[in-house]
């Protein structure tokens, strides 16, 4: 008889978690559509080691058009405006000598693919920017990953507050509303560009497929021998540096949630030691490479552990996937 | 594997990361040169990214070893107060030679520029380092081994270099990012800080 509370709580658990899992799940879905269907204004804070900034976001989705204009409100007035996900200017310290990268496809949110990943699961509620939220945490399954903590609008889905956090349950760096508005749309002006964000120069039809070409050689001439499990690649550049003149190759992977770049810069001679650097959730891990062509200077930036950057970087090697196997 | 499964504790004490196990694994190898001349080109690869300075000659471990070495290990039969006191003078004396470390390594406010011109100087050379070996055991290409660079000693330019191209790379990252990402916000913002500093 006594079994018999303990055989109801170990019942109740077993229903319980898949459906507090799928609840996850389908809590990240809405996360997906709300920033493609819901339109909002609000202001954020973002803070990581060593430095803290306030900002502002206009977010109008009209004609199933999704525009979109951030401008950081302290210190330098930093400003971004995107149209379906593809940038149309940026203010001048923002300007990365980039320009809208030709085979950019946004990969949305696949709850199905991180589960695979992480372990998803609503762990409370919470209030942020005066409403309601769920706490969604997405814990990692191995060490070559960070956790987050999401906290979405109970109403909407919207992330309004999300913090990445180490293995240590650190803080590394906090995304978080402080105000949010979703029942009155944005203005039409007020997702205009100002004057001051420069238009990032769109590739023409004619230049597109020689970029393509020279990020599909990039793929092909450099692979890396282990990757954190999950991470793909899902784009890869050349681009001469403006400064230098050097052409840097680089290469991006991303797990579905958490993105890395190696960049690859030949030395020509230059004597460097090899470095690493943490910046707040950014690490980049500098590492020699010696390869027939030269000595290659192998940089692995993402937000991604410190030592799975440095696996990352001593796993790169030159020559396509296909030759090593 | 295992070298490089030290490296990866080694960074992991470095960055006060590491748990029981990975401090226990560096400790026990800290006998080894090699492998404090590791240590020591990890400190002078961080407080330059942190443009910080550091004597690379100092090497503490060997001076607390050298400081535990010298005091006399109070016999176990010691029993009452002198055992106490034989432990706290092995602890004060340990104290002191982090103290010693902690001043010198505040007391050389010489910049990186100068640092990287002393380097070039014979007196510099760490002690503990074993020359060309050490890097070779360390990174993938052994032809850089030379000079004072094998002993974790900066060399010119090398802090420029790394200056010259580290932000850049942030940015590139954190805009490919952006244009990748999902949480669209959240990459800007993180572009938008490195701008800050």
């Amino acid at each position: 008889m006594r079994a018999l509370p303990l055989l109801t709580l170990v019942l109740s658990g077993w229903w319980v978690l898949p459906a507090q899992a799928d609840e996850a799940q389908d809590w990240l879905n809405r996360l997906g559509q709300a920033e493609q269907q819901q339109s909002f204004q609000g202001t954020f804070v973002y803070e990581r080691n060593g430095s803290f900034s306030t900002h502002g976001i206009w977010h109008l989705v009209r004609d199933g058009k999704v525009r979109e204009r951030l401008i950081q409100l302290d210190g330098s007035a930093q400003e971004v405006v995107r149209v379906d996900g593809h940038t149309q200017c940026v203010s001048g310290a923002l300007v990365a000598g980039l320009g809208d990268m030709p085979d950019s496809h946004t990969r949305s949110l696949d709850p199905q693919t991180l589960k695979t990943w992480y372990d998803i699961a609503v762990v409370g509620k919470s209030r942020v920017a005066g409403r309601p939220a769920v706490v969604v945490s997405l814990t990692p399954r191995d060490q070559h990953r960070y956790g987050f903590e999401l906290h979405l609008d109970r109403e909407t889905g919207l992330p309004l507050k999300s913090l990445l956090l180490n293995d240590k349950g650190q803080l590394l760096e906090r995304f978080q509303f402080t105000e949010l508005n979703t029942t009155q749309p944005p203005e039409e002006s007020q997702v205009q560009p100002s004057a001051e964000c420069k238009p990032v120069v769109l590739l023409t039809n004619q230049a597109q497929p020689k970029v393509q070409a020279l990020g599909a050689a990039v793929a092909q001439l450099w692979h890396s021998d282990w990757l954190p499990p999950g991470f793909e690649l899902v784009s890869s550049t050349a681009r001469v540096d403006p400064a230098t003149k050097v052409e840097v190759s680089s290469l991006m992977y991303d797990d579905g949630l958490s993105r890395f770049s190696v960049f690859l810069e030949p030395l020509n001679g230059a004597t460097v030691t090899d470095a690493r650097a943490q910046l707040g959730p950014t690490v980049a891990v500098s590492r020699h490479l010696t390869t027939p062509g030269g000595d290659i200077m192998v940089t692995v930036v993402g937000e991604i552990p410190i030592g799975t950057a440095e696996r990352v970087a001593l796993s790169m090697r030159s020559g396509n996937a296909q030759a090593k196997q | 594997m295992s070298r490089e499964a030290l490296q990866e504790s080694l960074s992991a004490v470095m960055d006060n990361e590491a748990d029981e196990l990975e401090l226990r694994r560096v400790l026990n190898a800290l006998d080894d040169a090699e492998t404090r001349a590791t240590w020591s080109r990890y400190q002078i690869a961080r407080a330059v990214m942190h443009k910080e300075l550091l004597d690379p000659r100092l090497d503490l471990a060997s001076a607390v070893s050298a400081a535990l070495a010298g005091e006399e290990v109070p016999a176990k039969s010691t029993r009452g107060p002198w055992r106490t006191l034989g432990r706290l003078a092995v602890a004060a004396s340990v104290t002191l030679a982090v103290l010693a470390g902690v001043r010198l390594y505040n007391q050389d406010d010489i910049v990186g520029a100068q640092l990287a011109q002393q380097s070039n100087q014979p007196g510099l050379v760490a002690p503990t380092a074993k020359g060309p070996a050490v890097l070779a055991g360390y990174t993938e290409s052994s032809d850089q081994s030379t000079g004072p660079m094998a002993n974790g000693v900066l060399q010119q330019g090398q802090s420029g270099w790394h200056d010259q191209r580290l932000p850049g790379y942030l940015r590139q990252h954190a805009q490919q990012a952006a244009l990748k990402g999902t949480e669209s916000a959240l990459p800007y913002a993180r572009a938008a800080s490195l701008e800050n500093r």
